[in-house]
Parts: structure tokens; sequence; C-alpha cells
């Protein structure tokens, strides 16, 4: 039993530093323009809060109501969008996001990880036309046909807005 | 010992070389924001020429409003194939046609992993061995109906053994109610049904003794139906499992597949929850009863509570599980009580793309010698490790056990202790 316990606290003394010293570097990345939810215009929500947002794109809230199935759309790797809903939504990395839905589709939660959109216009033509479709876009410039969420109470732009 | 370690030397240098061979992500990623980058453009470049189209047959354009409402969506239809509606013919053919979900449409996944062990436990011998080779299978039968399935291929001495894991389908009504009908992951605790069995989906080499793959302190496996969902709750997070099925068969570490050994269902239940101020923290308890009726006729009532906590962000990952077997012989009213914990704390630590994690865990089972359902196997054990993501999809693991001795108890002899190395590499495919 001791040397059970003097091999524990020997590693996580020499874990623990990590914890403080990493915590702001671990999603370091620049910060810019807002990024939009956009939904389509038969959704029917118009407010969530970032926790619901959250729970949405983790795959934890699958409809809208029971005719209306979640169709979440993220765009490709690489692009500014994904950037901001893997730092601030998911709180995880490029592999991790990965991993994270081979985890969800094997523990049986969903038949599939988001459907990927290689380009903002691809993206405004599915959310218009899909309905349930929930997707990211430049906060600068959403383009007719889509309905945005208020995150949080808030809209692109104005301050406090948590998708930046 | 000392070839052993060698030998983990040389694997570790392995797998240094192969993350070399990934070295050209950076590249990749630089390509693929080319790529985007050039794709934006010339979207806009189209977007330019169709506006000027359209100006110069004199037909304004349309309101730059960020909230207009869209030509009206019908819904999906549940019949074969979720069509786009009509209206999205400025979609590409190809796009349209790759967005459609068919029905039934089915995909199939792969975990496998192969190992090394080296111990000075008496009488073992070091070597490689073949972990379960896994596929999984989903497939959705309908916008609401979906099929899953599990099946392992086991090493053993003289064969090979396959194994169907889980087969059920599943309904789901809404978030709040899914029900599912056929063979499953019994939902006690966490690691069960958190990680199943792909040895990359953990990140230890090997599972909890409470939930190892064979075991008979919990029962893996339920035969029956299932209840699940979420509960209205706010930020609290709140879901549920509720099962009936046919509980332990006569090999109580097998659920009756082919039908019950007597007549008395079991039934599960499991609530949790995930606050939403505290993303990564899991909470939850769950209960589990049935009777058990053992080939030599012997019955006894049991019933199982677990209890876990987890945080599961990576940075740290903390997870800690507590569960109690209780067992009351029906003829003699005697009741042992088994018990079980561990608690593994893991951090992912920032360098190297963050593909490294150091792992430690503790692990504490005790039964007592009134224990007559299970073969007396008490156990203490501690290991650590670290997890090296090669890439997404693939993992090594090289881990250090010590398992500790525990003293004679009336007729089971001392078991002295033993220190080990093991060395996983593990995938999904």
């Amino acid at each position: 039993m001791r040397k059970h316990l003097i091999l524990g606290a020997a590693l996580l003394s020499a874990t623990l530093p990590f914890f403080g010293l990493f915590r702001n570097s671990t999603f370091a990345q620049s910060r810019g323009t807002d990024i939009a939810v956009v939904v389509n215009a038969d959704t029917p929500v118009t407010d969530l809060s970032l926790a619901e947002v959250r729970k949405v794109f983790l795959g934890d809230r699958q409809y809208w109501n029971a005719k209306l199935p979640v169709v979440l759309l993220m765009r490709a790797p690489a692009t500014r969008e994904r950037g901001v809903v893997l730092r601030v939504i998911y709180q995880m990395s490029e592999e991790q996001y990965k991993q994270y839905w081979v985890a969800k589709v094997y523990r049986s939660e969903v038949t599939g990880a988001p459907k990927v959109v290689y380009s903002d216009d691809m993206q405004y033509e599915l959310v218009s036309a899909m309905p349930g479709a929930i997707a990211t876009v430049d906060g600068r410039n959403v383009h007719p046909g889509v309905k945005i969420v208020r995150v949080d109470g808030m809209l692109p732009g104005e301050r406090g807005y948590p998708l930046r | 010992m000392r070839r052993s370690l060698f030998f983990i030397a040389a694997m570790l240098f392995t797998a240094s070389f192969a993350r070399g061979q990934d070295a050209p992500a950076t590249d990749q990623t630089e390509q693929i924001k080319a790529l985007l980058a050039r794709v934006e453009l010339l979207e806009k470049q189209v977007a330019e020429l169709k506006a000027t189209r359209v100006a110069s047959v004199g037909q304004a354009a349309p309101p730059a409003e960020a909230t207009v409402n869209p030509p009206s969506a019908a819904q999906p239809p549940s019949g074969q194939t979720a069509q786009m509606p009509e209206h999205s013919g400025q979609l590409p053919q190809e796009t349209m046609q790759q967005l459609e979900t068919h029905y039934p449409s089915l995909q199939i996944r792969g975990f496998a992993d192969a190992d090394f062990s080296a111990t000075d436990e008496k009488g073992a011998n070091s070597g490689f061995n073949l972990g379960q080779f896994d596929l999984h299978i989903a497939s959705a039968l309908s916008p609401k109906i979906r099929y899953f399935a599990e099946i392992t291929v086991n090493a053993h001495p003289q064969d090979y053994t396959i194994e169907m894991e889980r087969s059920f389908i599943r309904y789901d009504y809404n978030d709040l109610f899914k029900i599912s009908f056929g063979r499953f992951h019994t939902p006690i605790g966490y690691w069960n049904t958190a990680f199943h069995h792909g040895a990359w989906l953990q990140t230890t080499i090997d599972r909890p003794f409470q939930v190892k793959v064979g075991g008979t302190f919990t029962p893996l496996h339920f035969v029956g139906a299932l209840a699940e969902g979420n509960i209205p709750s706010g930020g609290l997070g709140l879901g549920y499992n509720i099962g009936l099925g046919n509980g332990r068969g006569s090999l109580i570490a097998r659920p009756g597949d082919a039908g019950d050994v007597n007549n008395n269902r079991a039934w599960v239940a499991k609530l949790f929850a995930r606050p939403a101020k505290a993303y990564g923290l899991e909470v939850g308890s769950s209960f589990y009863r049935d009777k058990i009726t053992l080939p030599v006729g012997a019955e006894y009532r049991e019933w199982i509570s677990s209890t876990y906590l987890v945080w599961t962000k990576g940075a740290p990952e903390f997870l800690a599980e507590f569960e109690n077997v209780n067992h009351r012989n029906i003829f003699t009213s005697q009741v042992a009580n088994s018990d079980a914990w561990y608690a593994q704390l893991a951090y992912r630590l920032p360098w190297f793309e963050r593909s490294l994690k150091p792992y430690y865990r503790f692990e504490y089972t005790h039964m007592p010698l009134s224990e007559q359902v299970f073969a007396y196997q008490p156990q203490i054990e501690s290991l650590a490790g670290l997890r090296y993501d090669i890439s997404s999809f693939a993992a090594f693991k090289l881990e250090y056990r010590h398992f500790a001795s525990h003293p004679a108890q009336g007729p089971n002899p001392a078991q002295p202790a033993a220190n080990g190395a093991f060395v996983q590499t593990a995938f999904t495919f």
C-alpha cells in the first residue's frame, strides 16, 4: 500500500506543475471577428446559452423537437470558424475533436460525426435548405436565408459575445 | 527484465520515428488553408459575376438582411430517403447526392491492438499478444431508428473466439426518450459504457479489475430493453438509463443471451449529471438488481450500487468509480459485500501537438471470505504509464504495474507482489 502511495504521489507531484503553467496557453490563439451561430429559418430556436450551443455541438442535444432532428454542419479544418468552435465550444484540439466523435459514434450515441462543409457558400445553401441545420459563419457578413441565433442573449458584434 | 526494458526502449524509438513520418501534417495544413482561401476567392468571383449579370438584366439584388426568412423548408420524410427540399436546386448535384441520407446507411469502424508484456510474476512468460479485434457496425434505418452491433474476435491459446458484444435496435422519440432492444453494455458506473472494447478509446492499456473483459465483478452485458434520455433540468444536465433484462446467466460472466436462467428479470437504473457550468464533469450513480441461479442450484439476490465522478477534458483527465456488490444467499440468508474502486489521473501535456499523456491509476478490490458467488480475488494495483498519440487514430502506450500482495486468508494462500512492464499499440480504422 505504501509503495502505491509513494508512486502515486511522485507522479502527481511531477504532473501538477503543468496544471497551472499551461492552463492559459492550452488554447492560446489569436482572437478576431465574431462567429455567428446560424440555423435554418424554420428551426424553432432564436436564443441559446453558450452551454446549450455546446450541448448541440457535442451531440448531446439531437432534436430541436420530436419531429425535427439537429443537423450539425462544421467547416473544414484550418478555417477560422472551425478554430473558434473548437476553442470556445468544444475546448478541444483538432485531434481531440476527431477522437471525440469516433468515441461518440462507438458509444452508439450518434450515427455519425457532423457533416463537413468546405466553403461559405455551400454552408449557407445547406443551412437554408436543410431543416434543423445549424452552422457557424463569419459574423460580419451573414447572408440572407438563415436565422442568426443569439448566444447568451447577444448577437455577433455586441460586447461580451462569447464566440470570437 | 533487462531484455524487456531494452525491447521497450526499441519500441519507443520506433514510435518516435513513426511520429516523425507524420511531420508533413503542418505542410498539409498549409495546403488546406491555401486551397480553402482559393475556394473563398473563387466563390467571391462567382458572386461578383452573378451580381454583374443581375445588374445587367436590370434586376434588384436580394436584400442583405441577416435574419430574413427563406422559402419554407419541409420536414424530411420518414420514408426511405431524406431528400433535400426542392428549392435547394442551386446546390451542385454531386453535393446534393452526398448530403442525402440513404436508408439503411451502413457504417463500419474497427478497433485493434497489439501488446507486449513482461512481469516478474512466478510462472508468467513475457511476450507479445494480440488484443481484441473489434468491429462496430452502425446503420440508420430511418431518421429515428438505428441499429448498432459490436463483434469481437479474441485470441486464445488454442483458437479464436467470436463474440457478439452488442446488438440492438434503437428508436429515438426525442432527446428525452430513446428505447432500445437487444444486447447492450450494462449501464453500471462509467467505464463500462464509455470505453466499451476498443483499447484505443481508453487512456490506459487495460481496464480496471471491476470491469475487466471476461470478469465477473460487474455484469458487463445486459440482454433486454433499455430506455434512456435527458431529463429537463436546466444547467444540471441530468440524464438517465433504465433497463429490464435477463440478468446474469448460469455462467455469471455472461448474460442470458439465449434465455434467462430463472423467471426473475434483472433491472438497472442509472442517473447522471453533466453540469453546464462545469463542462467536462460528469457524476452519476447506478443500481442493479438481479437473482442469480448458479449451475449447482444455489440462488442469490444480487444488489449492485455504483457511483462515479469523472472529468474528461484531458488536461487533466480524472476518473473515479466505486462499486459495491451485495450477495444474499436465498436459502441461508448469508450476506457478502464486495467492494471495488479505482481512481485514475491523466494529463495531456502541451508539447508535441499535445500527443503525450502521462497517467496513474490506483485500484483496490475487496472480497470477504463469505463471498460465495465470485472466486476469491482481492486486488491492489498501482499503474503508471504514458500514452503517445502517434496520429489522430493510433496510439502507443507504455505502462508499469505493481500488483500488491495480500496476506493468506482462510483457505486462500498469500499472493506475492509482482511488477510488470507493458506496451501496447492501439488504433481505430
